[in-house]
């Protein structure tokens, strides 16, 4: 092994990256435990970070899900280009708050907090939180499901690097439009303010580092931890193959949508590793629309990307772990022509970005595979998210429910079952926790049987949820899966797509397609999710017949297929 | 009375006995038998008695640390279990949170769906719904349905049931009769339900606490019976007793009923023996730090006593658990743990150990890779000839060697790179320290230090310097601390429910029954345990939230019934831990009783000493880092059980315990104090 250049010695370099991190899980330690809705102390669904005087991520919150820590150095470049617009500029005891989808936000609801750090008179860096917010005042409740908004201003408010504390000095009129604004402002605001006081401390920790160590070695530190995690991944990719691998994948869309122009759109990459360097190429993929399934290039495509180029090429499971920091991400390029639904352009709405998001991930995966062929899955099960929503007591509740997806099976193993998948990771809301404080009741949250597509590693299954309405309300859903099956790998078969199903088994019975704007509720209604199941890996008929016959004991395959897809000899 | 705590560890188990009316105590050390714990404990127990000069029957009580019910977790080595759970919801223990273990990884595996306590086949459901608020009865449990899966399981070989039903806290009838069906059609099984273990909401989590349970309750059971039959047959008098990962002792009955409340056991007995170490020298703000071959626990003690987990912060090979447990911070650094140079130039240290084979290359038994202990023996701190009391010889040469080819990757010299290996060691553990302590609002700088274990008098000055922790102290017989802790510990219960009840609508009445209810059951298993009334104490609490959020914090309650402005001290712990307190309503989430049944004391220790010159064993040079340059400088070697009181002697010097070795580096002192402590202070030559 070769010695590696460095600023400063290995020892304080380890000390220091192990101090950033320390910081940055109590950020988030904070922020989950101050937070009042689900959708952040149940759900995580929240990032923390800090940046250096450039912007450039130094570490986040092992607690935080990547798809909220991941943009946060978008938000700030956002907010330095907005800053620079308008002539504004970074200020001791300034807090900004940001969530504009065009200047870094990765889309709307995602409000980022930042604090600039001070150390002396001289910016160093930034103490930043990114969490998803219950409502900002769309047009319908929630902040998900707004699948109808025909442009960035409908998706409610919008905030382009605006100072809620100025020098000191909290503005209150913001945080009364805020409340003023917003459905259920008691627990967005409990929210932001957990946000605020999480980036506070993140920023009082950083100048106590900075002091134990100086400014230098904190500077030189930051910038060496950075060409590690460069070098990690460039070594990973210089080991592949030069060459250009492509797939294609597909959206749902508006499946109930009268124009093709909004269905099954197409999501094209082709991958170009040349020597330690890997290019990303969208182009092809479908032209944006006037509904908001387009992805901010910003905040969401290129976190789709880094995150499953480092979840594949530096498996936490098989590799040490490595810091998550901007230098890992130096040696990707994307390219995504603009006007396509990966690169929109202003005010094009992207608020239903998620599911895309994943397909971008999963299509990039599947190209990869010939040349990683056991370090990637087949086919992945997208998810669905459910804005419930209703007005009592003259009050709003409303709650966000996220259906988890499932895995395709991989090299040597099956697919992970019911999970949040690739960019994302966040955590379902125990039903205890549900009925206990809305109007809802579980009715079903179990595996699916017999649904993970056939192959030497079966796809992984995902779940029934099904929600009964105990009063008058509503409810908006976006999800994706619901026509294309999630592809199989390598002689796997493909595995099957989801559903949405209004009181499921009734006479009343109506399918639902998989994004669906605001609807009423009547009490006793039964919303119930089908998740789509992962695609299989590898020929079947090389399963292991044990496995076959486990499967079939714990009722993950039926009879049949054992015998169709897997021609298990009965043996009863 | 003479009782005697064991602490069974993964290579040696450990003894002290103390005898209440002459004061004696007496220690002893044996190598474990982990295929069979009982064995080395009932002959080192012999062992011990016939050291002191009594016989086992002279023995009143044991209290046990067991790492039985962890292993089979750990090595997933438990029995055939199956569940029973509501219809609709068969794979919540499959499902979890939905969350991954790992945000970047394709290739992980989940434990709960990789190796589950409870296949699905034997998840049977039936027919049954309780309903919040009140825990009312939607759908009347299906007597014949539970029936018919008791017998399919019993069919299937199933040996420990679990019984869990969605908000089964808020009303356990239903689980209740289930288990007893369960047990008229498996006798033999053991049978748990997810509310009488601990009543708190979040299914996922109750439900895999009660199937980790019903796992390891059959072999947990046998154990324990197996081992209080053995003692017996040495004719022993007194009661066994098991340490919980709360800290309490719990007779084998109940402990055997509730295995997963033996999980951090070990662990627990560390952290109390830290506690009873402090207390002799009269100090009560301790961190305690034991470090042993492969991990360092570290435990957090105040006047209110040795701080708990928040029960969502409690994990247990992977797996969520919902028991009260104390707060004990493991982390992945012992004297085995390996030091190396990673794929992109990065130098690290652990988690990854050399273990006890081959051990650290100074062991001389085949180690390539450069270690902790290593390390130590480089820069001088380790004698060789004095590794244990002189029982195991080291090889100097073999640590230079392996510390000397990691040199050479780094780029640095054989001694910064063994100094290195010790700075990250020690910030890697001063982290896990300031998590417990600056994060939570405590100052570090008004603690001692307690360290024990076999590693942690060797990193202990260092680490206190990393956090300016003025004092370390390290514990008579530092390398069987836990197993005094044993004898420390009060029988202690705990129990709670969930009631969310919101301020300003609080049925005062019915929370006082649920207290009320929760304190009688906790008395009569004291009762059981034949603990007289007057030496029962009772703790209630609170776990209370401002509404919308989703972590507690605990309020202790006033003696006498519940009142509402109990509540405003919520706002006080509020701003304590998170920097701000709010004007919303309060929400109450569960109620919690704790019972405490106190046992004699045992607050002295007979001390040993001797004279400086007769301590002073040798001189050699040691190598330590002054003003930021690494010195070679004369170091003093003494032999602890020798030193003279209270006289006070200036670093560098080498204290060489019995099982482990203090490092008293330059610009610290130390001195033997008269409770048995060796007590190391931050200061100029003296």
């Amino acid at each position: 092994m070769s010695t590696v250049q460095t600023r400063v010695d290995p020892v304080t370099a380890a000390v220091i990256a192990g101090a950033l991190d320390s910081i940055a899980v109590e950020m988030g330690h904070k922020l989950a435990r101050m937070a009042y809705s689900s959708i952040i102390r149940e759900s995580e669904d929240f990032g923390c970070v800090l940046c250096d005087a450039d912007g450039r991520q130094l570490c986040e919150s092992s607690q935080s899900t990547p798809l909220q820590s991941g943009p946060i150095p978008g938000y700030i470049a956002g907010i330095n280009r907005r800053f620079a617009e308008l002539n504004h500029e970074w200020k001791p005891g300034d807090v900004v708050i940001h969530n504009h989808s065009y200047y870094g936000a990765s889309h709307q609801p995602d409000v980022g907090f930042v604090v600039p750090v001070f150390y002396g008179n001289e910016l160093v860096g930034f103490s930043a939180t990114t969490a998803h917010h219950l409502d900002l005042g769309a047009l319908t409740p929630g902040s998900c499901g707004i699948v109808d908004a025909t442009d960035a201003y409908a998706e409610g408010l919008q905030f382009n690097a605006i100072k809620i504390e100025e020098e000191g000095r909290k503005n209150e009129f913001i945080w009364q439009i805020l409340r003023d604004n917003c459905r259920a402002p008691h627990l967005v605001v409990g929210d932001m303010e957990a946000q605020v006081v999480a980036c506070k401390i993140g920023a009082v920790r950083f100048v106590e580092l900075i002091e134990r160590y100086g400014i230098e070695t904190v500077k030189n530190a930051s910038e060496d931890l950075m060409d590690y995690a460069e070098r990690m991944l460039r070594r990973e990719i210089e080991q592949l193959p030069d060459g250009t691998y492509e797939a294609e994948g597909y959206l749902d869309g508006f499946v109930d949508h009268p124009d093709p122009a909004y269905k099954n759109l197409k999501i094209k990459v082709a991958v170009t590793v040349e020597g330690s360097e890997i290019t990303v190429d969208l182009t092809g993929t479908a032209p944006q629309v006037d509904l908001p399934i387009n992805m901010p290039f910003v905040g969401t495509v290129d976190i789709a990307i880094w995150v499953t180029l480092r979840s594949i090429l530096l498996d936490a499971w098989t590799h040490d772990p490595v810091p998550t920091n901007s230098g890992l991400f130096r040696a990707i390029s994307i390219v995504a022509p603009e006007g396509c639904i990966a690169n929109p352009t202003f005010p094009a709405p992207t608020i239903a970005r998620f599911c895309g998001g994943n397909i971008i991930a999963d299509t990039l995966m599947r190209a990869l595979a010939p040349i990683l062929p056991e370090r990637v899955g087949a086919g992945v099960g997208n998810l669905k998210v459910v804005a419930y929503s209703g007005f009592s007591g003259g009050q709003h509740w409303v709650y966000m429910d996220i259906q988890e997806g499932s895995y395709g099976g991989r090299f040597g193993k099956d697919g992970l079952d019911a999970v949040d998948t690739l960019y994302a990771n966040t955590r379902n809301n125990p039903i205890e926790d549900i009925e206990s404080h809305f109007p809802l009741r579980v009715t079903q949250y179990e595996l699916l049987e017999d649904r993970g597509g056939p192959g030497r590693w079966r796809g992984g299954l995902g779940t029934t949820r099904e929600i009964e309405f105990l009063d008058d309300a509503g409810y908006s859903l976006e999800g994706d899966g619901s026509v294309t099956a999630p592809p199989g790998l390598f002689g796997g078969a493909e595995g099957t797509p989801g559903a949405v199903l209004l009181n499921r088994g009734t006479d009343g019975e109506l399918e639902l397609p998989s994004k669906f704007p605001y609807r009423k509720a009547a009490a006793g209604d039964r919303l119930c999710l089908i998740s789509p199941c992962g695609g299989g890996y590898g020929d079947p008929l090389e399963r292991d017949p044990e496995a076959v016959q486990e499967d079939l004991n714990d009722g993950y395959v039926s009879q049949t297929s054992a015998r169709t897809h897997y021609r298990l000899e009965d043996n009863e | 009375m003479r009782v005697v705590g064991v602490d069974i560890g993964g290579t040696f188990t450990d003894f002290m006995l103390y005898d209440t009316e002459s004061g004696a105590v007496h220690v002893h050390k044996v190598p474990s038998t982990p295929r069979e714990p009982e064995r080395a404990m009932v002959s080192g127990l012999v062992e011990l008695c016939a050291g002191a000069g009594l016989a086992a029957s002279d023995v009143t009580g044991v209290f046990h640390g067991t790492t039985v019910a962890t292993n089979a977790v750990l090595e997933h080595e438990g029995a055939v279990a199956g569940m029973i759970t509501t219809r609709g919801f068969r794979d919540i223990v499959h499902i979890g949170r939905h969350q991954r273990p790992l945000h970047y990884s394709v290739m992980q595996d989940i434990p709960w769906q990789a190796q589950p306590f409870v296949q699905r086949r034997h998840r049977k459901v039936v027919t049954e719904r309780i309903v919040p608020p009140t825990g009312e009865v939607l759908t009347p449990l299906d007597e014949d349905e539970v029936r018919a899966a008791a017998r399919e399981l019993h069919e299937e070989g199933v040996e420990a049931v679990a019984v869990c039903f969605l908000f089964s806290y808020l009303n356990p009838e239903h689980e209740r009769r289930a288990a007893a069906i369960v047990r008229e059609e498996m006798p033999d099984a053991f049978v748990t339900t997810s509310a009488d273990i601990f009543p708190q909401f979040r299914e996922f989590e109750r439900f895999t606490t009660a199937t980790m349970s019903a796992f390891v309750g059959p072999k947990t059971g046998n154990y324990l019976d197996r081992l209080a039959t053995a003692l017996k047959g040495e004719g022993v008098q007194g009661e066994l007793h098991v340490m919980m990962s709360s800290g309490g002792v719990a007779s084998v009955r109940t402990a055997a009923e509730r295995p997963v409340t033996l999980l951090l056991s070990g662990p627990a007995a560390g952290i109390l023996g830290g506690q009873w170490a402090g207390a002799l020298a009269g100090r009560r703000r301790l961190i305690t730090f034991d470090m042993g071959g492969t991990s360092a626990d570290i435990g957090i003690v105040t006047e209110d006593g040795v701080s708990e987990a928040s029960a969502r912060d409690t994990w247990v090979g992977g797996y969520p658990l919902l028991v009260p447990m104390l707060d004990v911070h493991a982390i992945g650094a012992g004297g085995g743990s390996i030091a190396y140079v990673d794929e992109g130039g990065a130098f690290r240290v652990g988690p990854r150990s050399a273990g006890a084979a081959p051990g650290p290359a100074a062991y001389g038994e085949g180690g390539q890779e450069p270690t902790i202990t290593d390390a130590h023996v480089v820069l001088g701190r380790i004698d060789p000839d004095r590794f244990l009391g002189g029982r195991m010889k080291l090889h100097r040469d073999a640590a230079i060697a392996v510390v000397e080819k990691l040199a050479d990757q780094l780029g640095l010299g054989l001694l910064e790179t063994a100094e290195g290996i010790l700075t990250i060691a020690n910030s890697n553990m001063a982290r896990a320290i300031r998590s417990r302590t600056i994060e939570k609002g405590h100052d570090p700088r008004e603690f001692a230090l307690v360290a024990f274990g076999g590693a942690g008098p060797l990193h202990a000055a260092d680490v206190a310097d990393a956090l300016e922790i003025p004092e370390v102290l390290v514990p008579p017989h530092p390398g069987i601390t836990s197993a005094g802790g044993l004898l420390t510990s009060d029988l202690k219960y705990d129990q709670m429910r969930t009631v969310f009840q919101l301020q300003g609508s609080i049925d005062v009445d019915r929370l006082n029954h649920e207290l009320e209810g929760l304190e009688a059951e906790l008395r009569s298993w004291l009762a059981g345990d034949d603990v007289p009334g007057e030496d029962v104490e009772v703790i209630r609490a609170l776990d209370c939230r401002y509404a919308g959020q989703g972590y507690e914090l605990r309020v202790t309650l006033a003696d006498g019934p519940f009142t509402e402005e109990a509540l405003e001290q919520f706002h006080v712990l509020h701003e304590r831990e998170y920097g701000s307190a709010y004007g919303d309503p309060i929400e109450i989430v569960n109620a919690r009783v704790t019972a405490i049944g106190r046992r004699p004391t045992f607050d002295s220790l007979p001390v040993a000493s001797g004279r400086l010159e007769e301590a002073l064993v040798g001189e050699n040079e040691g190598v330590f880092r002054v003003d930021g340059k690494l010195q070679a400088l004369p170091t003093r070697f003494y032999d602890r059980s020798l030193l003279p009181l209270d006289e006070t002697l200036a670093g560098p010097a080498v204290v060489f315990h019995l099982d482990t070795t203090t490092v008293v580096p330059p610009g610290w002192n130390v001195k033997a104090d008269a409770s048995g402590n060796l007590i190391l202070t931050k200061g100029g030559a003296s």
